[in-house]
């Protein structure tokens, strides 16, 4: 018996013999950034999570990187790091980001992706993916730092809050963005006079009344297996 | 434990097929490089060498495998003595090694005297199945030199299913003096599967230049200076041990690379040892005599080396490779200011250059010592600290070697007024300098600098027929064709032209099929 282990011993030793043991994730891709410097302390948040969230990015080349602790700057539109070796919160380059996702505490995964947007104030945006497809569901969750009362429930208090000023868009990669708002109206009118009695109905039948961000998602996704027609 | 002996004995199994144009070379000469890899070698890089008969590695190539086949050449240094060598094949992760032999004559020595040379004994070399089904059509019995020829290739149907991969057709001139064998040893794998299949892997050893030991968690800097340089930074294992994974690259390339105590920023002592020994792998040599043919081909091979390379005859065509654009923007990040000097009035030094050119960055010399700061936009402050320095890419230090450069040496300033971080480097500010010049002669070598010219993925070639190339001068090709990347289809047709060379030549057609056997058919005919 004792044989037979060092027998193995030996085998093992041998299979293993100058093979190099290389670090965990010695070549993953390097993380690029400038220092998260916070702003002033205003009411509310300028983050859409109230901590670093666990989340992966998946870089403008393809390599993706995971394991990271996230979290969105929505004021400033910007993906924040926090990296655990060092012990700093980075501004990653939205020029090196192709999409990231984060994943909140009730386990939803939020993906963001990097597009363009060609309307007012043109640029990379980072916009959250709501429903995905040919026509996708996307919101650009953007807050604005607004003045406020400066009289609060708790007495005297700051006189600027960060406001959420959300916009929603249908996306086609030829058509582009379609603004739309999360109210029964506005959903309506993405399509055709004839073919919106048709989704009054199953809205109703399926008893969705778009009136928030979870029921466009809802109603969205009921339509678009539906197959009815986007007015774009 | 039975696992982990199991884990390492179920890696890569079975041969590499390994074919090259000749048996016989003379120094000077290029030796061509077929290689079919066996279906479950997942390593994208096929490591291909030249060792001697010592088991020293005297030529190496890194060949990218496409559809478990691998193309490539190897030139034979003029430094290189007659004798016995063999080329082998292989890759990181593999536990065989495929090995062939090759006599190379040096053209300027010529053959030893002893008429003595040694060759690997008892080797049971590798078998092809010869595969009459496969038939050669339209080749004549003899052909004039210089004549332009063509053959069909006719394949069954039910073994065109059966192949695996491209077909590798060759016309050559054998050696009958020197029969050549292939044989399969037992491999070291350099690394395990893990390491992925993409690019070659580079490493080495950094120690304390004081005690000699292994230096742990240093910081080993790799930079491939360009107009867009490429960085990588590595924190030594506990045995000192660094490792970089070059994607991308193809030819000779230039590599820097540096290492410092990350503690105290001094410098420490970086090693590399890129040539391999296969000395304990390799079966003993026996000592045979040449023969007087052996010796009359030699003689005859080194005059016709001689006169082409008195013409500067080409044999190989690389061609350009095109690579996707990876990396937009510079490791340190897109530059807040970028500034060309050129556009100004001549300035001689770089003192003048940042007080004139650079807003927010601040150079001083003091007592011959110079200083270098950089605004930081995020604070409205300067950075207490140096900023990173970078000449083409390169990191420095020692702000002596930027302090003479003027308009006349620097092509681009790209600055960075903000903290950067790179993975978990953190640069107060950066300040990248691009030289006119592309030498790095103000570089000074040392224990902890090496500037290296890298031999990376070999890029593919093609070798140089009658067609690209009008011989004015005797046409003295022993290879007439060689195709090893040629689609499999049912009716094939080929086109070669003889050359001035007299004798025997051989035309073959190999595959490799589903089940890893290697197939064959050949056919001869003189050229007159």
């Amino acid at each position: 018996m004792l044989f037979v282990f060092a027998l193995l011993g030996m085998l093992a030793a041998n299979a293993l013999e100058a093979q190099e043991e290389l670090p965990k994730n010695w070549n993953t891709e390097k993380i690029r950034g400038i220092r998260f410097l916070p702003d002033a302390a205003y009411l509310g948040t300028q983050f859409l999570f109230d901590r670093f969230l666990d989340g992966e990015i998946k870089m403008e080349d393809g390599t993706t990187i995971g394991n990271l602790q996230l979290n969105y700057n929505s004021y400033r539109d910007e993906l924040i790091y926090y990296s655990s070796a060092i012990a700093t919160q980075i501004v990653v380059d939205k020029i090196s980001i192709g999409s990231f996702s984060l994943t909140d505490k009730k386990g939803i995964s939020h993906l963001f992706r990097k597009q363009t947007y060609n309307g007012p104030m043109p640029g990379d945006r980072y916009f959250e993916i709501l429903s995905e497809g040919d026509i996708a569901l996307l919101v650009y969750r953007k807050v604005l730092l607004l003045t406020c009362p400066v009289y609060g429930e708790i007495g005297k208090e700051k006189n600027m809050s960060y406001q959420e000023a959300y916009s929603y868009y249908l996306y086609n990669v030829i058509k582009g963005y379609e603004p739309i708002k999360p109210e029964k109206k506005s959903f309506l009118s993405k399509f055709d006079t004839p073919d919106q009695k048709l989704v009054r109905k199953m809205l109703q039948q399926n008893k969705i009344s778009v009136n928030d961000e979870n029921s466009l998602v809802k109603g969205w996704n009921l339509v678009k297996e539906s197959g009815v027609a986007v007015h774009f | 434990m039975l696992l982990v002996a199991l884990s390492g004995k179920c890696q890569v199994k079975g041969g590499f097929s390994l074919f090259t144009d000749h048996d016989m070379y003379t120094s000077g000469e290029t030796i061509f490089l077929k290689i079919f890899i066996p279906s479950n070698e997942q390593s994208g890089i096929v490591n291909a060498g030249l060792f001697n008969c010592r088991g020293k590695q005297v030529a190496a190539v890194f060949l990218e495998m496409r559809d478990q086949q691998a193309n490539g050449y190897i030139h034979l240094s003029d430094t290189l003595s007659s004798g016995c060598y063999l080329v082998r094949t292989t890759t990181r992760t593999s536990l065989t090694q495929t090995l062939k032999e090759v006599y190379i004559v040096n053209r300027f020595t010529g053959l030893p005297e002893s008429n003595v040379f040694l060759r690997p004994e008892g080797v049971i070399p590798m078998l092809e199945t010869h595969l009459p089904a496969l038939q050669i059509d339209g080749v004549e019995n003899s052909y004039k030199r210089r004549e332009t020829c063509h053959a069909t290739l006719h394949m069954p149907s039910e073994r065109l299913s059966q192949t695996d991969g491209n077909l590798f057709v060759s016309i050559t001139k054998p050696s009958p003096e020197f029969n050549s064998r292939t044989f399969v040893i037992d491999a070291r794998p350099g690394f395990s599967k893990s390491v992925g299949n993409e690019g070659m892997i580079i490493s080495g050893t950094v120690t304390n230049p004081r005690t000699a030991k292994p230096f742990s968690n240093a910081l080993v800097f790799l930079t491939v200076p360009d107009s867009s340089p490429r960085f990588q930074y590595f924190n030594t294992t506990e045995n000192g041990r660094f490792f970089f994974q070059l994607k991308n690259y193809y030819g000779e390339i230039p590599v820097v690379l540096q290492c410092l105590d990350p503690m105290t920023n001094l410098p420490l002592k970086i090693d590399m040892s890129m040539a391999e020994d296969i000395s304990t792998s390799l079966p003993r040599f026996e000592s045979l005599n040449f023969s007087g043919e052996f010796r009359k081909v030699a003689s005859k091979n080194v005059e016709a080396l001689n006169f082409i390379k008195i013409f500067n005859q080409q044999q190989i065509k690389v061609q350009p490779v095109l690579l996707s654009k990876t990396g937009k923007y510079p490791f340190y990040g897109v530059p807040t200011r970028v500034v060309y000097p050129k556009q100004f009035i001549d300035l001689t030094n770089f003192d003048e250059i940042s007080r004139e050119l650079l807003q927010g960055v601040r150079f001083k010399e003091y007592n011959h010592i110079q200083t270098l700061q950089v605004f930081n936009t995020q604070r409205n402050r300067f950075f207490d600290d140096p900023p990173l320095i970078l000449i083409n890419g390169i990191p420095v230090r020692d702000l002596q070697i930027i302090k003479n450069m003027g308009t006349k040496e620097i092509d681009r300033i790209e600055v960075c007024l903000c903290e950067r971080f790179y993975g978990i480097l953190y640069f107060p500010g950066v300040i990248a300098i691009y030289t006119t010049k592309s030498d790095f002669s103000w570089l000074n070598e040392s224990d902890s600098l090496l500037k290296l010219k890298l031999d990376a993925i070999q890029p593919p070639s093609k070798i140089i027929s009658p067609s690209d190339n009008v011989f004015k001068e005797p046409d003295l090709r022993r290879v007439l064709l060689w195709l090893p990347s040629l689609k499999p289809e049912q009716n094939i047709k080929i086109y070669f032209q003889t050359s001035d060379v007299r004798g025997k030549y051989r035309l073959i057609v190999r595959g490799k099929g589903k089940d890893g056997k290697i197939f064959y058919q050949e056919q001869f005919f003189e050229v007159n």
